[in-house]
């Protein structure tokens, strides 16, 4: 009897925290399941988001997707997005990683430089882009304006202007935005490697290259790949300071395929094949970070 | 403890998840709706957005708030959106079914949204309106898509390019200001220095520099569409005076080394630095260059290609009315209230002063006496609008952008730059 009755009441108890849960998974199913699977179904029409009556909405298969592989706007974007995306998140995390092993250290002062070095990451996006475009200003930038005073003139150049100089400047931008968060991140994940070892480390009289690369290389190691994904997601997304700045110009110097889907969507109105562009990068995107988790998953640190 | 399989597993899949919100967040939220402006009781709410050239002046705001306080059964909610992103919120707007009742509006933007329904025709309230026949009489065409068609914007404020030049310069060098294309050229070269860092013309090859281009191109004799509404964007006049237009950067080396990429800020701090001489706008940046350069500050209108048949740019800011507003008589009481006598002398005499478009304003001693509003006024005779096409949007959003960078970097030709907007203008 009483075997009969615990039954429902331990469904219920183990159905409890589905109960709980659910508020969280409406509201992100909504606001975030609904617009993902809305971009994918548009990607297969041509689509006008002025067409208010869907009276011009029509089925177009792949077509979308074709006239975006062929376009050579897009495939200068989707080169750019390449060089972009493995860019920044290569220097952010070299750079990062060199300002946790600093920050690690015993200074005076160390607190106060912790606290400040999170400036560029909790710097706004419009106002990191104004105050970068006229570092970089071609005319009045602090930056020729020091290169002059040093006498290193030569070296001025119109930093946005120019298409051999014009990504890598923006690139220095979110480089600068985001090695704090590589920095705090692997800071983080440094402080908690046992002081035992470090100490044995020592005992056994071993370099600091040693010691980083034999044992806290290996600790920070699950750190490293997450943070290493998330900023690979986010950079590939990210441009606010394209549109701010140069709007993918000159040419198509700094266009990549979020800011190219953007100006398709918003100034074409083409929102099929915008739809289709994200789409296509979130394949690719996908295929690197799985191909990507395989690699870490056999080289054991997804155990750690 | 969770096996090692499944950990991987949930790894995998929450990235897989965030990758794919990341990518499409951004476009599938246009979707979204967030609900329908309302109205209740005996007050009609009135939803307007609207951007202002210089935010930190409140010119609409304090409109509004006048006319709320003297329309005791409309009340109008003002939404300012900055001008850079006003396009894509009222698209997204549009989209989700939640469109304000009535929006402040290019002329660029007519084409698109007039072919796709979305806007009230006021003709027949304009038949009923008291200040109709004030209206200076071409300024209706700019809220036509044809010249049969029913008006769908009211003008509101309308701008002319001219040209900006230094006085001081022009006089230390012993030069007349421009009349001609060929004057324009002779006196840029001369007061060209690079060594000095100065030049003779401040080209905008960066956002919103489609108007500047139109200028002159309209000023070279070159059209868009002809008089029956055909795209000859690709005429070989107009590649003709596109290939000049490109020479100013490439052959002839008048303007700064950024002109490629340069945009409103950098032109105006160019120009008030003395970096250049001479700089293509309309009266909007007057207040700000007289602040800066006082009586070093010369007007005269565009060059011309050939005097006897002038040209320049016209683009009308003006006021809609969406379809799908359930209050859409309150709306016309406010913009038709907007473009008024009182209201057009409010919004004229402030920071955000654009030209009037009434003839009894216009011909005010405030207006007809500065120099800077006489020659931009006197421009309006001959001022070539955008035309009301759909493709304007697509080409003053990106495409004249991306076209006329490549040209200027020797990318592609005159030609090619010209053959892509006349495709794009054409909806291709």
């Amino acid at each position: 009897m009483s075997t009969v009755s615990s039954r429902p009441a331990g469904r219920a108890r183990r159905l409890r925290p589905l109960w709980y849960l659910m508020p969280a998974a409406v509201v992100v199913l909504g606001i975030i399941g609904y617009p993902v699977v809305r971009a994918i179904g548009f990607s297969f029409f041509h689509y006008n988001p002025l067409d208010v009556t869907g009276a011009h909405v029509r089925f177009v298969g792949l077509s979308n997707y074709l006239r975006a592989l062929t376009n050579p706007g897009f495939q200068h974007a989707a080169v750019n997005s390449v060089i972009w995306i493995f860019g920044v998140v290569t220097v952010q995390f070299l750079l990062g990683l060199m300002g946790a092993v600093i920050l690690n250290q015993r200074f005076r002062g160390r607190d106060v430089v912790r606290g400040l070095v999170l400036i560029p990451w909790a710097t706004p996006s419009v106002l990191a882009a104004m105050m970068w475009m006229w570092i970089l200003d071609g005319n009045y930038g602090v930056l020729n304006d020091l290169l002059h005073r040093v006498g290193l003139g030569f070296l001025a150049q119109p930093w946005f202007s120019q298409p051999g100089t014009a990504l890598g400047s923006l690139m220095l931008i979110d480089v600068w935005q985001g090695i704090p968060f590589f920095a705090v991140m692997l800071l983080a994940a440094m402080q908690t490697i046992p002081g035992e070892l470090l100490e044995a480390a020592r005992l056994d009289r071993a370099s600091a290259w040693r010691t980083f690369w034999a044992i806290k290389l290996p600790i920070i190691a699950p750190t490293v790949m997450i943070t290493t994904l998330l900023r690979i997601v986010w950079t590939a997304s990210y441009m606010d300071l394209i549109l701010i700045i140069t709007q993918g110009g000159p040419g198509y110097a700094t266009l990549t395929v979020p800011a190219d889907a953007y100006y398709t969507a918003y100034t074409d109105f083409a929102f099929g094949r915008a739809g289709a562009m994200a789409v296509i990068q979130a394949l690719v995107l996908l295929g690197v970070v799985l191909a990507y988790l395989r690699l870490l998953s056999r080289q054991g640190i997804l155990d750690a | 403890m969770i096996p090692e399989t499944r950990q991987k597993t949930r790894v995998v899949a929450s990235v897989v998840a965030s990758l794919l919100t990341s990518a499409l967040v951004t476009l599938g939220a246009a979707g979204v709706s967030a609900g329908a402006a309302a109205s209740s009781g005996k007050v009609q709410t009135v939803h307007y957005w609207y951007w202002e050239d210089d935010p930190a002046v409140p010119t609409v705001p304090d409109l509004i708030s006048k006319f709320n306080a003297t329309h005791p059964g409309i009340h109008v909610v003002g939404q300012l959106v900055p001008f850079n992103s006003y396009q894509q919120k009222l698209t997204d707007a549009v989209a989700a079914g939640d469109a304000p009742d009535a929006a402040r509006f290019k002329d660029w933007w007519l084409g698109e949204y007039a072919h796709k329904h979305l806007l009230v025709s006021l003709t027949p309230d304009i038949h009923k309106w008291t200040f109709a026949s004030d209206v200076v009489s071409k300024y209706w065409d700019t809220g036509r898509t044809s010249p049969t068609s029913p008006v769908y914007m009211l003008p509101d404020e309308y701008i002319t390019f001219y040209l900006y030049y230094r006085k001081d310069w022009f006089a230390a060098a012993h030069l007349s200001p421009p009349r001609t294309f060929s004057q324009f050229v002779t006196d840029a070269k001369k007061l060209t220095d690079p060594a000095r860092h100065r030049y003779g013309f401040a080209m905008r090859g960066g956002g919103g520099g489609q108007d500047q281009w139109y200028a002159f191109l309209a000023a070279g004799g070159a059209r868009l569409v002809n008089r029956h509404g055909q795209v000859v964007a690709n005429s070989p006049k107009a590649i003709a005076v596109n290939q000049w237009y490109i020479d100013l950067v490439r052959k002839y080396h008048v303007a700064p080394p950024t002109a490629v990429s340069d945009s409103y800020p950098q032109l105006i701090a160019d120009f008030e630095a003395g970096e250049t001489a001479m700089m293509a706008h309309h009266i909007g940046s007057y207040t700000i260059l007289k602040d800066a350069l006082g009586n070093k500050l010369g007007v005269v209108p565009m060059p011309q290609a050939n005097p006897s048949h002038p040209g320049t740019m016209g683009t009308m800011t003006g006021n809609v009315i969406f379809r799908s507003s359930p209050v859409q008589q309150a709306a016309w009481t406010f913009i038709s209230w907007l473009s008024s006598p009182y209201a057009i002398n409010i919004l004229d005499h402030s920071p955000n002063a654009e030209l009037p478009i009434l003839k009894s304003v216009v011909d005010e001693p405030y207006f007809q006496k500065n120099p800077f509003w006489k020659v931009a006024l006197d421009e309006e005779k001959y001022a070539h609008d955008w035309p009301p096409l759909p493709g304007v949007a697509a080409v003053s959003g990106h495409v004249w952008e991306r076209t006329m960078d490549q040209a200027l970097l020797g990318q592609i030709t005159s030609r090619q730059m010209m053959d892509t907007i006349a495709a794009t203008l054409k909806g291709k």
